[in-house]
This record gives structure tokens, sequence and C-alpha cells, in this order.
């Protein structure tokens, strides 16, 4: 278990992520409300980074940023060199509902990304069966989103990005509607797959044993503005699995990252 | 990776089963249900024993089919089935025009907020009233002829398809275009495949609403001012007491709007994955 890193939060291995002084403010009738103030960070390339905070504290604002869905007021926003300048297929965005277009099927779900992009080939073609496969759907291709449970509309969601190899995959809570026993499963499910493709991932929750199991760091958000508190490193062995969260280690981990969180 | 082992590959065909099933008994009872209300009716008019009060179902039945293909009155009359056929081109002319403009004007003030506030307050106005009421003023500006019957369902129907288009896109979640263009779509292909797409219940839910309005405007309208159509028809057979044919205009008009609202149905269904069971 190593040392909190006090700000700057910054790594030696190329970063994927670059964030600058990031600040947003809201304005709404007359009300200024300042979601994000001088949030600085660096991700590096296949990192797994989990940030948890209270909420409200702008966590999801964060993401949104990185998405390209809301600019930034302030600050400095890079994904692999560039600067954000709004949505795009190399960021995959999991949301914390899984966003299946309801008219059409598994597998018309899965293919919209490279019809929308005119990328549709054959080749396109068999990889969205062979990912259907991974995620556990093939039986299911041709099913619509209303006819499968929710673990499998996250796991539909899941393929759907997939098929774009995106850089980042930037997730918002997107287990926090889940039942106990298919968010373990989907966890799982993102540990396995990260170990084998190593993706940069950005990971909001507000679960604090999630963000310890998933992440190799976590970085603590402050309450409203919210910026960054510190960056835990979680120095746990990989592959993890569910049943390391019984392990001392893994508690200290957990219990270091609330201390933070509660200070 | 067998996450959540997979549910039975048999499910669905299982499924589809029951769902046919289950159709199949519904329509059964639908049936039945139809046939016990004519029973009903049976036995009312021998109750009541008098055909122009109440006549029975056969004579009814009889009226029909002889007046189906003879004209009524006989003099400059018209068979039920050109009376019919009258109707329905002037629901489908008008509805048809007032789906249109409903579309066009509803997307407008959804996506332009200008559109929105100067429209707003002017489809609110409209939409109590109820169309009916405009049936003398349509006539002094277009006549007793085909226009104004159109006119009449086209103000009926572009409040009600207004609304509903708005009120269906408004409800788009912005998830749905974010999820869309992060998975690399462009704004229009979003706007047009995603928005408009999620909007495409919405809109149907509200045609069939209008065409239900449009049906009542203009049997109105042609027993107030016309010289054809269904309900034109109704109001001579009424003037004569010649109940049997009454009967037989309303039979007329249940027929075709159940067609009407079974072909928007099965619209829905085309369009609604949801709306399939």
């Amino acid at each position: 278990m190593s040392a909190t890193v006090e700000d700057p939060p910054v790594t030696d291995r190329p970063a994927a992520v670059r964030l600058r002084d990031v600040g947003k403010t809201f304005r709404r009738r007359r009300r200024e409300t300042t979601a994000l103030e001088g949030v600085t960070l660096d991700i590096a390339a296949g990192e797994f980074l989990c940030l948890v905070g209270p909420s409200g504290c702008g966590k999801s604002t964060l993401l949104s940023i990185l998405a390209g869905f809301t600019p930034a007021d302030t600050g400095e926003v890079l994904v692999d060199g560039r600067p954000v300048e709004g949505p795009g297929p190399e960021r995959g965005v999991l949301f914390q509902t899984p966003t299946l277009f309801p008219w059409l099927t598994t597998r018309q779900n899965v293919l919209y990304g490279p019809r929308a992009r005119h990328a549709l080939t054959p080749e396109v073609r068999e990889e969205a069966t062979a990912l259907l496969e991974t995620v556990g759907l093939a039986d299911f291709a041709d099913a619509y989103p209303h006819e499968l449970s929710g673990g499998m509309r996250h796991r539909a969601a899941f393929a759907r990005v997939l098929i774009n190899h995106p850089q980042v995959l930037l997730m918002d809570e997107p287990f926090g509607a889940l039942d106990a026993i298919t968010r373990a499963g989907m966890q799982r499910f993102l540990l396995e797959l990260w170990q084998r493709q190593r993706t940069t991932i950005v990971f909001v929750t507000h679960d604090v044993e999630e963000a310890t199991l998933l992440g190799d760091r976590v970085s603590v958000l402050s309450g409203r503005p919210g910026r960054t508190k510190a960056v835990v490193d979680i120095d746990l062995p990989r592959p993890r699995t569910y049943e390391d969260t019984e392990t001392l280690a893994f508690v200290t981990a957990k219990r270091r990252i609330r201390e933070v969180l509660e200070q | 990776m067998s996450v959540e082992t997979a549910v039975d590959p048999a499910a669905p065909t299982v499924r589809t089963r029951e769902r046919r099933q289950r159709s199949w008994r519904r329509s059964l009872v639908g049936a039945a249900a139809l046939a016990s209300a004519l029973i009903i009716w049976e036995i009312a008019a021998y109750a009541v024993g008098d055909p122009v009060t109440m006549p029975t179902v056969q004579e009814t039945a009889r009226e029909l089919l002889h007046y189906l293909t003879k004209p009524y009155p006989q003099v400059q009359g018209k068979t039920l089935v050109d009376d019919a056929l009258i109707s329905t081109a002037r629901i489908l002319a008008g509805f048809g025009l007032g789906t249109a403009a409903g579309l066009l004007l509803g997307a407008a003030m959804a996506g332009i907020r200008v559109v929105r506030e100067l429209a707003d307050p002017i489809i609110g106005v409209m939409r109590p009233l109820p169309p009916i009421a405009f049936i003398p003023l349509l006539v002094v500006w277009f006549g007793i002829g085909e226009a104004s019957k159109v006119a009449l369902i086209f103000f009926g129907v572009l409040p009600v398809v207004t609304i509903a288009t708005l009120g269906a896109l408004d409800a788009v979640p912005d998830e749905l275009s974010h999820a869309s263009r992060s998975l690399g779509a462009s704004p229009f292909h979003t706007m047009l495949h995603v928005r408009l797409r999620a909007a495409v219940p919405g809109v149907i839910t509200g045609m069939r609403i209008a065409m239900g309005g449009a049906w009542t405007s203009i049997i109105a309208a042609e027993m107030i001012a016309a010289t054809g159509g269904v309900g034109f028809l109704i109001l001579q057979a009424g003037n004569y007491l010649q109940t049997p044919l009454i009967f037989s205009g309303i039979a007329v008009i249940a027929v075709l709007g159940f067609v009407f609202d079974g072909l928007l149905r099965l619209l829905l269904r085309a369009a609604d994955p949801t709306a399939r069971r």
C-alpha cells in the first residue's frame, strides 16, 4: 500500500487522459453552481482509474466533459494528446442506464456505431457476432432490449461500445442500478475484459468497495465544488477477483479511501 | 466468459408460442362479446316490437346489404358504398394534410425556441375548441363542397398531432442522443435516426387519437352541410324514419373506424417492438 499522493497527482507513464485545472460552473436562473474547480489529473494509457466522491461533487460532470457532451469552462482536457472538442467513438461511454435503442435488436444496437460512420463491412459484422459471444448474448442477438434482463442490457451496451475499439472507456456508475448479484457479475466481467484488452478506463462510482476492487488508482473528489482531494494507489495484485474483497490488504485499502473521503 | 449463466435459448420460442395462444384466446373472447351484443340487440328488438324504434338484426343486415349497391334516396341518392368512399376520401385528405402539418409544426416547436413560444399559446387556445364549432365558418369560407370538410378535419387533426409530436420529441432522453454521438454518429444522423426515430411511437399514438376526432368531425359536418357521405345518409334516413338504414350507416362508420385504427396499430407495432404482444 503506497502512500497517498497529495496533489499534483501525476504519473510518469504516458498520459492517455490529461486534465489541467478543469473548472465548470452551471448557471441556472441567476444562480451559479460551481460543479468543478481546478481538477488536475493524469491517467496513464491502460490504467484503470476510479473517481469517487460524495454525490453532487461533479464526478458525472467531469466524465461528461471527457466524453465531450459538456464543454469545460476553464482548463485543459486532452485525450491522447488532442483537446476534447465533442463526442467521438474513440472515447466509449457507458451510462448509468444502458441507453440501448429500443427499436433495434441487440445485434443492430451493436452495429449502430459502424453503420452510422459508414464503416459497416463483413469483417465488422463478424466481429459483432464474436463480441456478442464474448458478452454472453449470442442467443439474444435478435432480441429487443425490452426482452433482455438488466445485466444483459448492460452487456449489450458494452458490446456496442467495444466494437468501436475505443482508446478510453468512460463509465458513469454503470452498475449502480443493478442488484447485488448481477452487479458482482458485471464487475467480474469488466475485470476479465480489462485484463485482456487493457483499455484505459475512467470509472465513476460512489461505492468505495467497487472502486477498490476495480481501480489501479482511486481519485477522491471533494464535495461541491469538486476538486481532487487525493489519489490513492491500490497496490493489490492483479488479476483480482471478487474473493479478494475479504483479504486484509483489501480492507485496509478500502479504509484508506474512506478516510480520505471523510476528511 | 459466462456472466449470469445464459438464459435458456429455447425461451423466446416458448414465449412466442404462449403469446400466439394468448392472442387467439383474446380474439375468441372478443368475437364472443360482439356476438352477445348482437343477441341482446335482437332480444331488445323483439321486446320493443316496433321496427321504427328498434329494428331486428336481420332487418338491419338486409337493409345494409340492399343499400350497399342501391342508392338512397332513390332520386339523386348515392349507394352506401359511394357515401362511405366519399367520407373516407375526406378523412384521408384532411388527416394526411393535418398529420403532415402537425409533424412539421411539432418538430419545429421542439427544435426552435421562438417557434415554440409563438405556437404554444395558439395551440393552447385551439386545442380545447371542438372542431365542429367551426363548421358554419368553414362553410362560409369554402362552401359546402370538399374543401370545407377537408379543412375541418385538418384543423381538428393539426393540434392533436402537433402536441403528440412535441411531447414525444421532448420525452426522448438526452442520453440516447449522447450515446449515438459518442458511438460516432454525426449530429444530423443522430437527429434523424435517434431523436426523430425515438419519437415515432408517440406520434403514432397521437395519430390514433386524432383519427377518432376526425370521424366525429366529418360525420357532424356531413349532417350539417353536405350532399353526400355517411353522415348525410344517416341524417336522410333519420328524416324518413328509416331506422335500419341509420343503423347501417353507424355500422359502416364502426367498420371504417376499426379498419383505420387497426392500420395505425399495425404501424405502431412495426415501429415499436415493445408494442408487440
